[in-house]
Order: structure tokens, then C-alpha cells, then sequence
């Protein structure tokens, strides 16, 4: 309580509990339990509104409906440089520069354009917040090390957000409150330290602190103008008269109460869209969209590990429905060129009934990529000639041209009937290698099985197929599956036609005992 | 006599004499695991990284049987040491397969069923483009395929895909297409009656051909 000496003003009467010295509550050293050190780096984006929906380089004014006027809301440079200024009518605007570009608002391109600089921050940090229509707030203690440091981390932030098109004025400090105000009162402050906190916010005007005009205005009147002033005021009183969300506002930028904030979390499921301005049929230009959706859906999938199996791209039309088209991966993909690669496979065979006005592309469920460490290629032919592509890149080629059900591998299956003992294996499904041991046969098993046996005609009691069979080993007895709808009771023979053929045929123990063609041993 | 031996040498040194073997056992082949076709195959084996193409008239007369002990090694898991090309035990396409190849059966001749890609492509265009893409790819040990036409473009479209993927293509074809002309390396023909089988060598770069009785 020493330091109330140093603000002591002419307003003598607020002097003794001043809002700068007093603690909220009574147990300040009580808990000295190491503190998560958090660093904040506020962006904040005066000139969203007017950036968020084109370049700048052009004379352009967006313009809110006030009162049933429209009025200039921002002014882009080129604009302002010929008179125009905010709060103008569009129609004043209008004369003064008759080229200008006017534009309403548009809300949900900010916030778009505040996501998608979102998803680009996610790489700097996990934490990304949302603090107001033009601000953003980015945690940044635990990425400094990775960074280079905050001077680098902040240069590298201030360039990219140059580089997309956005004037951003940008602030550190240790809370995220102290960091907007002083964003926004466009300090080029860096604050390290909780302790330096109130010194940084002193000269800081009001009107930075979006609290409402009547508050201001009131404070104003009794000749408070920034928060140093502010902060001398006794807290009682203050909170009394301007309410106690206020006082909990100054502790919470001075770092005395917790200010917890969410963290906004990109969705996890990829969908853009790529709008034209007249429709299209060059199925050039078409692939070249696509591959610049897929390139965005590589940098989304990166800064979350992810990645995606399926992928949907929709072409829509101004007339008719959508055409879809939907590509598959063996497992979860995330780099542009190999999507590409399935694409255009499947875009040759495409049938586009009518030009496109819109391209679409929505990524599936997405999953974690497992990293594989791959087996190192020593010397030799392998490490020369190399793969082309793997087996997965070859499957899913393959898919995509011939389709997913003509694709396949196979596996055994434990079970005696032979329509059963084994079954395709999509190679999509990811599982892969086949457990089931060899069952001990007594008799060899043809290479090529038929779906369905197949009727053989008799003659004279001798089964026929281009000629009339001739056992060669056999009988074989299977007699099973009583205990379901497909049971089967058999006598299979090795027979061989005068032709040279090795046939697998069987005979029904039931009582018509007719032959039956199963297979070739090929 | 030797006048008649200075006289030969000089013969062969001119240049615009080409001798046929001398390139013939370059490349060791992947023993068929019948010894009597492999003596009579160069390089003591079939022949990799090529075109072999087989002429069978009807199905089940062991047209696969011969295949079996080499698509065995091929898809072993270890791999034999002296193949060193392929890191991982080689894939097995099989393009279009007039049936369903039987995985018990395959089993028994020791083939690894997780090395199984089976194929059935809609027309003849997709076939060819299977195969030369499981040719080529770098992956795949073998392709097998049952074309119904394959002319002498598609054959050396595959035969070179096969020289790139570093991979084995075996073609099945009808006995028709003894008199069209092919890329392939090895032209094999099956016939067969109830008495056994033949197996004829119809073309075999740098071999000879041959009539075997009882290879399988």
C-alpha cells in the first residue's frame, strides 16, 4: 500500500482505496504455486471490413446503412487520398470521386476471412481466439522457443498477415485484455511481464476499451481520459457507479483475475467452394480449380495432422443438378498431387451435362496420418530404378478407373464347404494380410473355382464336359454345414476330359446323385 | 585345317556378323521349378522384366500349374536373395481372369495370399491399362493377364512396361495367336489331350525352340 503516495493527485478524495493498489481479494502471496506463464499477441484488424472483401489497390468505400443513409463505413487509401472520409454519405462520396467503388458490408466475409486467418495462426500455436469482430487473440508463451523467439515469431506473423492483404495493428502483452487495448490504442507494444502491465496501459485513451459511449462519456466529464486515470479512482465507488463489470475488466487486463478464453477449434471436416463469375465447359480450367481446392484442402489437413480417405467434389450447374464426383484413398491422404493424380483419372471418364458455374470440393471423415518410417534402400538396383508408386497408389489408381468392386484381394477362410473357404478382401477396408492358416487337405484343390457349380450332363452314368469324364482321384467326401440353410453333403472327384482338361467335379449324396463341374485345375 | 580356323576367326570378327546367343545368359531367369523347362530356357529360367506369353486352348490343362512354384518365390515373403529388386515380397496381379482364382488352392502351392490383387476391369481398354499400370508401378512381381485381343502395339506397350516396372507380365492367349506377331520374350504354347500335356517354346529370345513332353 506504500505506492499510493506516488498517485496522489488534486482529486484527493479518491485517494485513499485507488483502483491501482487495491487487491480484489484478501489473500494475494497466500498461493505461490508456479504460474503458467501466458504470453498474448493481439492482431487486431481496423481495416477488416473494407480488406475481407477484395484487394486494396483500387479506390473502394464500404458503406453501412445508418438511419437510411448509407454512409462511408471505410475508405480504402486510394479513396481517402481523394477526400473521402468515414461517416460521409455514399452519395457525397459519389461526387467526389465518381469511380469510386462502393460495397456494403459484408459480415460473413469478415468472419470468413477471420477463420481462415484463424486455420493460418493454427500453425504458430494451438490457441486462437475469437475476441471480437476485428480482433484476434493468439497465445503464443509456449511457441517461442519453436519461433526463433518473439521478436522472430512476431515478425513472421507481421509478414504473413502483409502478404495476405491484411494492415493489422499488433500488440504483446502477458493478458489478452492489456493486449487488445493496447492493439487498438496502436501501441507497437511487446510486454513481457504482469508488473510492467499498468505502466504500458497508463497512457492508453478510453475509447479503446469499448465500453459503452455512456460510460466514456461520464468519465470523460470528470476529466478521466485513459487508464492511468482510471486506475486511481477507488474501487468501491467505481464499481458502484459504472458498474462491477468494469472494475473486473481492469483486473482482468492487469492480470489480477483469471481472464479464461476458448480456444477457437477449426472444424475438422474440409469444404470450400470456388465460385466463377460466368459459367465454364474447358475441362482444363475445371482440373485447374480442382487442384487449387485440393491444394487448400492440403494446407487445412497439415496444420492438423490429418488426413482424409474420401473426397467429394460437386460441379454445380445453373440448371440441373449437381454433378458429383467422388474419389477414394486406401488410406487417409493428404497431398494435393496424389488426389490429383485419382482425379484426373476419373474426371477423363466425367460426363459434365452442362457448364459449370461453381466447383465444390468436401473432404470426408478425417483421421490422424500415421507416420511410417520406410525400410532405407541401400545400394543395388532397388535404390536406382526405385518404386514408381506404391501398392496403395496403384490400388487406389486402379479403383478409380475400374471401380471399387472390380478391385480386390483374397483371403482363406476356416470352413470346409469350398464356396466358402474363402472370400474377396476389399483393399480399401485397410486390413490387410491373411491369418488363416492352410487347413491340412487331403486332396489338392483346384486353382479355378466357378461361382456356381455347374449342371454336368450324363451319359450312360459318366458325367460329360467336351467328352466324357474320367475319375482320376476320389472320392472326397464333404459332408457339413447341417447346422445352416447351405448345407452341403458331397463326394468331389478329380476327373480329366479327353481334351486334357482337369476338372473338380461332385456328386450330390443326396438322391438324384446328380455331377456337378466346380472347378479347373488350371 | 588351319587355314580353315584363321579363316572362320576372320569371319567372326567382321562386324556385320551378328551372333545370336553371347547376350542370351545375361540376365539370370526365375527358375520355373520344373528342371526340364528350365534347360531349355536361357538365362535357366523365365524370363524377367519381359513379356511371356502363353497359347492355351482350354482352361484346366495346367496353365497355372506351370506358373505356381515361380509366382511362389515371386510372393514369398523373403524373397529369394539373388532377386534383389524387390524389397518387399512382389505383388501378384491377376487382370481379368476368365474364374476366380481359388485361395485354398494357391495356398497349397505356397503362394502368399496378402500379395493377392485381382482385377476384373469392364473392357479390353481398361484391361490393358490395368496391366500396364500394376507393370509399371514398381510394386507388382507379376501381372497375369487374359486379354481377349492383344496386337503387336499392346503386346510391346506391355512388354516395355514390364522392362520399366522392373516386373514379369504373362499374357494368356488363344492358340489363334500363334500367327500374330508379338513383342513378347517367350511365346510358350500348351496343348494337351487325355494322354498328358505339350509344351511347346514357340519363340524364346535367345534360346531355341523346343517341343517338352510331360513338363507337368
Amino acid at each position: 500500500m506504500s505506492t499510493a503516495r506516488h498517485h496522489r493527485s488534486n482529486r484527493g478524495l479518491f485517494d485513499q482505496h485507488s483502483l491501482a493498489l487495491e487487491e480484489p481479494r484478501a489473500e494475494p502471496q497466500a498461493v505461490t504455486a508456479p504460474v503458467l506463464k501466458r504470453l498474448w499477441f493481439c492482431i487486431y484488424l481496423p481495416k477488416l471490413s473494407l480488406e475481407a472483401s477484395g484487394p486494396g489497390g483500387e479506390a473502394r468505400a464500404v458503406v453501412v446503412e445508418q438511419q437510411g443513409i448509407h454512409r462511408v463505413l471505410l475508405a480504402s487509401t486510394k479513396a481517402e487520398a481523394a477526400g473521402i472520409m468515414p461517416g460521409q454519405s455514399a452519395n457525397a462520396a459519389l461526387a467526389l470521386l465518381p469511380m469510386l467503388h462502393v460495397e456494403p458490408r459484408s459480415e460473413i466475409a469478415e468472419q470468413q476471412a477471420l477463420e481462415n486467418l484463424s486455420c493460418w495462426l493454427e500453425q504458430f500455436t494451438s490457441v486462437v481466439c475469437f475476441a471480437d469482430t476485428d480482433v484476434l487473440l493468439v497465445e503464443i508463451a509456449g511457441s517461442l522457443r519453436l519461433y526463433g523467439g518473439l521478436l522472430s515469431l512476431r515478425q513472421q506473423i507481421a509478414a504473413g498477415l502483409e502478404q495476405q492483404g491484411f494492415s493489422a495493428l499488433l500488440a504483446i502483452a502477458p493478458t489478452p485484455l492489456a493486449a487488445t487495448w493496447l492493439a487498438k490504442s496502436g501501441r507497437r507494444a511487446c510486454i513481457r511481464d504482469t508488473a510492467n502491465i499498468a505502466t504500458a496501459l497508463r497512457t492508453v485513451p478510453l475509447t479503446c476499451l469499448d465500453w459503452p459511449n455512456a460510460v466514456c462519456e461520464s468519465l470523460s466529464g470528470m476529466g478521466i481520459r485513459n487508464i492511468g486515470d482510471c486506475l486511481r479512482l477507488p474501487r468501491e465507488g467505481f464499481a458502484r457507479r459504472f458498474g462491477p463489470r468494469r472494475l473486473i475488466e481492469l483486473d482482468r487486463a492487469l492480470g489480477r483475475l483469471p481472464d479464461p478464453r476458448t480456444s477457437w477449434r477449426a472444424p475438422e471436416r474440409f469444404c470450400a467452394d470456388y465460385e466463377m463469375t460466368e459459367e465454364q465447359s474447358d475441362r482444363e480450367l475445371l482440373l485447374a480449380i480442382c487442384r487449387e481446392l485440393l491444394l487448400s484442402l492440403e494446407r487445412f489437413l497439415l496444420t492438423r495432422q490429418l488426413g482424409v480417405q474420401r473426397l467429394l467434389f460437386s460441379f454445380f450447374h445453373l440448371r440441373g443438378p449437381a454433378t458429383q464426383l467422388q474419389l477414394g484413398c486406401t488410406e487417409p491422404e493428404r497431398l494435393a498431387d496424389r488426389w490429383f493424380d485419382l482425379l484426373r483419372i476419373r474426371f477423363e471418364k466425367l460426363t459434365l451435362p452442362e457448364p459449370v458455374i461453381s466447383v465444390r470440393l468436401r473432404g470426408g471423415h478425417s483421421q490422424a496420418v500415421r507416420a511410417e518410417t520406410r525400410r532405407l534402400r541401400f545400394q543395388g538396383k532397388a535404390a536406382g530404378q526405385g518404386l514408381r508408386f506404391s501398392m496403395t497408389q496403384l490400388a487406389e489408381r486402379l479403383i478409380a478407373r475400374v471401380g471399387n468392386q472390380s478391385v480386390a484381394g483374397v483371403t482363406t477362410v476356416a470352413e470346409h464347404r469350398p464356396q466358402l473357404a474363402w472370400r474377396s478382401q476389399g483393399l480399401l477396408s485397410g486390413k490387410k494380410g491373411n491369418t488363416v492358416s492352410a487347413m491340412r487337405m487331403g486332396l489338392r484343390r483346384p486353382l479355378w473355382i466357378l461361382p456356381e457349380p455347374v449342371l454336368l450332363p450324363v451319359d450312360q452314368g459318366y458325367p460329360l464336359h467336351q467328352g466324357r469324364l474320367r475319375i482320376l482321384e476320389g472320392p472326397e467326401r464333404l459332408e457339413t454345414g447341417w447346422w445352416d440353410e447351405d448345407g452341403i453333403a458331397r463326394d468331389y472327384y478329380t476327373a480329366v476330359n479327353p481334351r486334357g482338361m482337369h476338372m473338380w467335379v461332385f456328386r450330390n449324396r443326396s438322391h438324384n446323385a446328380s455331377w456337378y463341374l466346380h472347378g479347373f485345375f488350371g | 585345317m588351319r587355314r580353315d580356323s584363321s579363316s572362320l576367326e576372320k569371319l567372326l570378327e567382321n562386324p556385320h556378323l551378328w551372333r545370336g546367343h553371347g547376350q542370351a545368359h545375361t540376365v539370370p531367369g526365375l527358375s520355373s521349378g520344373y528342371e526340364a523347362l528350365d534347360r531349355h530356357l536361357p538365362g535357366g529360367g523365365w524370363p524377367q522384366c519381359s513379356l511371356t506369353e502363353i497359347l492355351v486352348e482350354h482352361y484346366g490343362i495346367g496353365e497355372l500349374r506351370l506358373l505356381m512354384p515361380a509366382l511362389a518365390t515371386l510372393s514369398a515373403e523373403h524373397g529369394n536373395t539373388e532377386n534383389a529388386n524387390y524389397a518387399e515380397p512382389g505383388w501378384i496381379a491377376w487382370v481379368a481372369p476368365p474364374f476366380q482364382p481359388y485361395p485354398p488352392a494357391l495356398q497349397q502351392w505356397g503362394i502368399n495370399l496378402s500379395r493377392m490383387l485381382i482385377v476384373r476391369p469392364k473392357n479390353d481398354s481398361e484391361m490393358l491399362w490395368s496391366a500396364e499400370q500394376a507393370l509399371s508401378s514398381g510394386t507388382c512381381a507379376a501381372v497375369l493377364l487374359w486379354p481377349d485381343a492383344l496386337d503387336d502395339q499392346a503386346s510391346r506397350r506391355l512388354q516395355l512396361a514390364a522392362e520399366k516396372g522392373n516386373s514379369w507380365a504373362i499374357a494368356f492367349r488363344p492358340p489363334m495367336a500363334r500367327t500374330e506377331p508379338s513383342a513378347a520374350a517367350l511365346r510358350i504354347e500348351l496343348l494337351s489331350s487325355g494322354e498328358g500335356t505339350r509344351l511347346h517354346i514357340l519363340k524364346s529370345r535367345g534360346g531355341r525352340p523346343a517341343v517338352l513332353h510331360d513338363v507337368i
